[in-house]
């Protein structure tokens, strides 16, 4: 029955996926024409260092974004998860890493001390989201509000890395060519969730529950399961963020995260995930990423006010979205 | 009943014709309705009336074909064009908001006429409420009750005071109405009662367009019956010269259903019971369920909507937690949590919402095939690709499912081949315990027999069965052993066999 609509709906699906595709390459290629047609120095090697390596927390935290999307469901309190991560970062270095014996345990210890926080976060999120039925909407944003205060509570204002612990963060500055460390690690980070969403039973059951929670549930997928492994995932990539940000700025910054949020956010969208669930993927996001970069740096370079930025971003939340949102499905689309 | 023929012809369609891609839905549908009759419309599932309805009511557009009413072209645009011109229908599925009240619901999207400067005056509403529900003789109800506490045969007396009430507004006109099923939910004295009101209604000018699975309740209630099959009339008889047994011949073409469900194949269950329920109980919905399940058994289970079987089938897979008493599997005492521990145990269900239970339909077709049994194909948690498209490969080709390959996205499917990917995937999880929930729902004829053909071939190689079928007919034809509910409580139990297939009559007088 109805095949004629059905055979529709598929092309209509293929199409809009396609568009998203190319809707943030061709985003990027325009923009970067546009820039550097209007500002000499955009596609010089010190503005592409920037550029490059700023996208690097960024791609991080969206990719973690992307498996809860693509599940259907949304974490908003990713940013504030990077926020107290960040001033966890530079408490362990300031406060214990002087009695350890060298700066880079310390930093080892203070990523493992992000990590665990991330994963902590993740997984009280997931079980009070799958568990209590609470509306992932809701839950993260309640725990945005929660995490944003703890970081506060923490380091009320900006502390810097101690000089002593600064070898702990060096790594931040290598550089090989344009291309800077962390974004090589973000780029195997990429590659670790590529390979989990497209190689693992978890990622597997990630798009059949994404697509359809329900039907997933009565073919006997342990949904609760892999969601709240999954918040897991984007809360440890959230602290990631935070450890990296806290490196680069060599400092804590309680607010750091909440401007990530809507980055965040947009880079999944433009990136082709469907805020739907079921469709989309993380090497789209990573295009998605660098299209938000572009732009920010696009408008940091020809000197475009902060509060602009915001309107602009705003947009292009709402564009992307309003692209890839499968319209013919009926009720909540974020669940 | 009164010779109603010779009245004014209210409604015809002529040359109706519906095509959906590969489907030809309707083909040259006819169908005549006069003023103050009662026509009545029957036909298998996939006989084309609920798409003849749907055109009728303006919910869909026919490929070709004219329509008239009054006398006059008719070419409804939705719904609402088609109730201001007089026609209005009464769902399958109940279209009232429960949580609302019962005159809230009968005026629904016609507050305006109620308010003055945006403030609805409600006393105004609830008289006007009272008036339209004595019209349908149900003034004992309160128009203030909601409708959530009232039962469902009230509510469908409640939905049809709504649609006379809304197509009345077309103006002095003589109505259609149209019933999709009206009786599926209602006990045989509640249907009587609705017979009575239609007769009141036809009495009045009016006509009214039934449609019933029960073909007792048709020759009952028409003034001359329609028959469909396959998307097409084929033919048109006056009540007084039809009978159960010409009417079903003209439905399928056949006079016994033997074949149809292929009765001669049944295969005797074995000796072992694989599944045993003692005193199983839901709170609220069902209780003291025992039953045993064989290997190798097809156990069918029968019920009016609301009978708790459907409820049954979610406890057992382990979608809903029973509230009392204990199940085994395999001679060992179960607790499921979750489907997915029910699927550990080998019991599975295969849904009756397949586009909302059944399928992914953002997958594929080899994606959904293995989501039964994704840890089986992955060593490590690592998926193999190569063996989800080797096992779909597999299953699309024992299966004969129609698609251009494994990868082709699941929404592209037709619904008799989507169902076949569902029992591919049932099937691969290789369940000793499968429950069956209405799996012919919504296919065609065609891939309904493939359907029957094969579970009788899944009950030959010994796995269990427990179904819910589509009909009563068709739960007694497949089945081994019938149990009966009514109310939460099982009040019967039938053997199957091939040559004591107990009669419809019986089982019903134990489900009403």
């Amino acid at each position: 029955m109805a095949s004629n609509k059905t055979v529709d709906i598929g092309k209509r699906m293929r199409l809009q996926e396609h568009l998203m595709k190319y809707f943030s390459f061709s985003a990027i290629v325009i923009l970067i024409i546009a820039f550097s047609a209007s500002q000499q120095n955009f596609l010089g090697k010190a503005n592409l260092k920037t550029l490059l390596s700023d996208s690097a927390p960024l791609i991080i935290m969206s990719i973690g974004m992307t498996f809860i999307l693509i599940l259907g469901s949304i974490d908003l309190a990713m940013g504030s998860v990077c926020s107290v991560a960040n001033v966890l970062t530079v408490m362990v270095l300031n406060d214990i890493g002087p009695s350890l014996s060298s700066p880079v345990l310390a930093a080892f210890l203070a990523l493992v001390v992000s990590i665990i926080f991330g994963a902590f976060a993740g997984v009280i999120q997931g079980i009070i989201h799958v568990k209590l039925k609470v509306p992932s909407f809701i839950a993260s944003l309640g725990f945005m509000s929660l995490w944003q205060s703890v970081a506060l509570l923490i380091t009320e204002a900006p502390v810097s890395v101690a000089k002593a612990m600064w070898p702990a963060i060096e790594w931040v500055k290598v550089t090989f060519g344009v291309i800077g460390l962390p974004l090589i690690l973000a780029l195997i980070g990429v590659a670790i969730l590529y390979v989990i969403q497209n190689y693992t039973t978890i990622g597997r059951s990630l798009y059949s529950i994404g697509g359809n929670e329900r039907a997933s549930r009565i073919a006997g997928i342990s949904v609760d399961k892999v969601k709240i492994s999954l918040f897991v995932v984007s809360g440890i990539c959230a602290a990631l963020g935070g450890y990296f940000l806290a490196a680069k700025l060599r400092s804590s910054a309680p607010r750091v995260g909440d401007s990530f949020t809507l980055l965040i956010v947009a880079a999944v969208a433009l990136g082709g995930t469907s805020l739907s669930g079921g469709r989309g993927g993380v090497l789209g996001t990573v295009l998605g990423v660098f299209t938000v970069s572009v732009i920010q740096n696009g408008m940091n370079f020809i000197g475009v006010d902060a509060y602009w930025q915001n309107i602009v971003f705003g947009l292009f939340v709402l564009a992307a979205v309003a692209i890839s949102v499968d319209r013919s499905v009926r009720g909540l689309v974020v669940k | 009943m009164a010779n109603t023929i010779d009245n004014k012809l209210l409604f015809s369609a002529k040359n109706i014709d519906k095509h959906y891609a590969a489907t030809h839905a309707l083909k040259g549908v006819e169908l005549d309705v006069h003023e103050g009759e009662i026509v009545g419309l029957v036909g298998e599932n996939g006989a084309g009336k609920s798409t003849l309805l749907k055109i009728i009511i303006g919910a869909e557009s026919p490929t070709s074909g004219e329509m008239t009413m009054h006398g006059e072209p008719y070419d409804p645009k939705n719904p609402l064009d088609a109730n201001a011109n007089g026609i209005g229908m009464v769902f399958q599925e109940q279209s009232l908001i429960v949580s609302l009240t019962v005159g809230q619901n009968l005026f629904f999207g016609h507050e305006r006429e109620f308010s003055k400067f945006g403030i609805i005056n409600w006393p105004k509403v609830y008289k006007e409420a009272q008036q339209v529900l004595e019209e349908v003789d149900i003034s004992n109800i309160n128009p203030r009750k909601r409708v959530n506490e009232l039962n469902f045969a009230t509510r469908q007396m409640i939905e049809i005071a709504k649609v006379m009430n809304v197509t009345r507004q077309a103006g002095d006109q003589k109505c259609l109405i149209l019933l999709d099923e009206p009786t599926s939910v209602l006990s045989e004295t509640e249907t009587k009662n609705l017979f009575v009101q239609m007769r009141k209604i036809a009495a009045k000018g009016h006509a009214v367009i039934f449609v019933s699975h029960r073909l007792d309740e048709v020759l009952e209630i028409s003034d001359r019956i329609y028959v469909y099959k396959d998307g097409a009339s084929v033919g048109m008889l006056d009540t007084k010269d039809a009978s159960e047994i010409k009417l079903y011949e003209m439905m399928v073409g056949r006079t016994t259903s033997s074949e149809y469900y292929q009765i001669d194949k049944q295969s005797k269950p074995q000796e072992e019971v694989i599944l045993e329920a003692s005193d199983l109980g839901l709170a609220g919905i069902f209780k003291h369920i025992n039953l045993k399940l064989h290997k190798g058994e097809i156990l069918g289970v029968c019920g009016v909507v609301g009978s708790g079987k459907e409820e049954i089938c979610e406890v057992l897979c382990g979608d809903e937690k029973p509230t009392s008493g204990e199940l085994i599997i395999k001679g060992k005492k179960v607790n499921f949590s979750s489907p997915s521990k029910g699927l550990r145990e080998g019991i599975l269900m295969i849904p009756k919402e397949r586009l909302f239970e059944g399928i992914v339909r953002t997958l594929s077709v080899q994606n959904n095939i293995a989501l039964s049994n994704l840890k089986k194909l992955s060593k490590f948690s690592f998926v193999s690709a190569a063996k989800v498209k080797k096992q779909a490969l597999h299953w699309i080709d024992q299966m004969r499912i129609k698609t251009n390959s494994p990868k082709e996205l699941m929404i592209q499917l037709s619904g008799g081949n989507q169902q076949k990917v569902v029992f591919s995937r049932a099937l691969a999880s290789e369940c000793d315990i499968l429950i069956l929930n209405h799996p012919t729902r919504g296919v065609d004829v065609g891939a309904k027999e493939e359907i029957y053909t094969l579970v009788r071939e899944i009950a030959a190689l010994g796995k269990a069965i427990i179904l819910l079928g589509d009909t009563l007919d068709e739960c007694i034809g497949m089945s081994n052993r019938v149990i009966v509910m009514k109310d939460g409580l099982i009040t019967g139990e039938f053997d199957s066999g091939i040559y004591n297939k107990p009669s419809q009559v019986d089982v019903v007088s134990l489900m009403m």
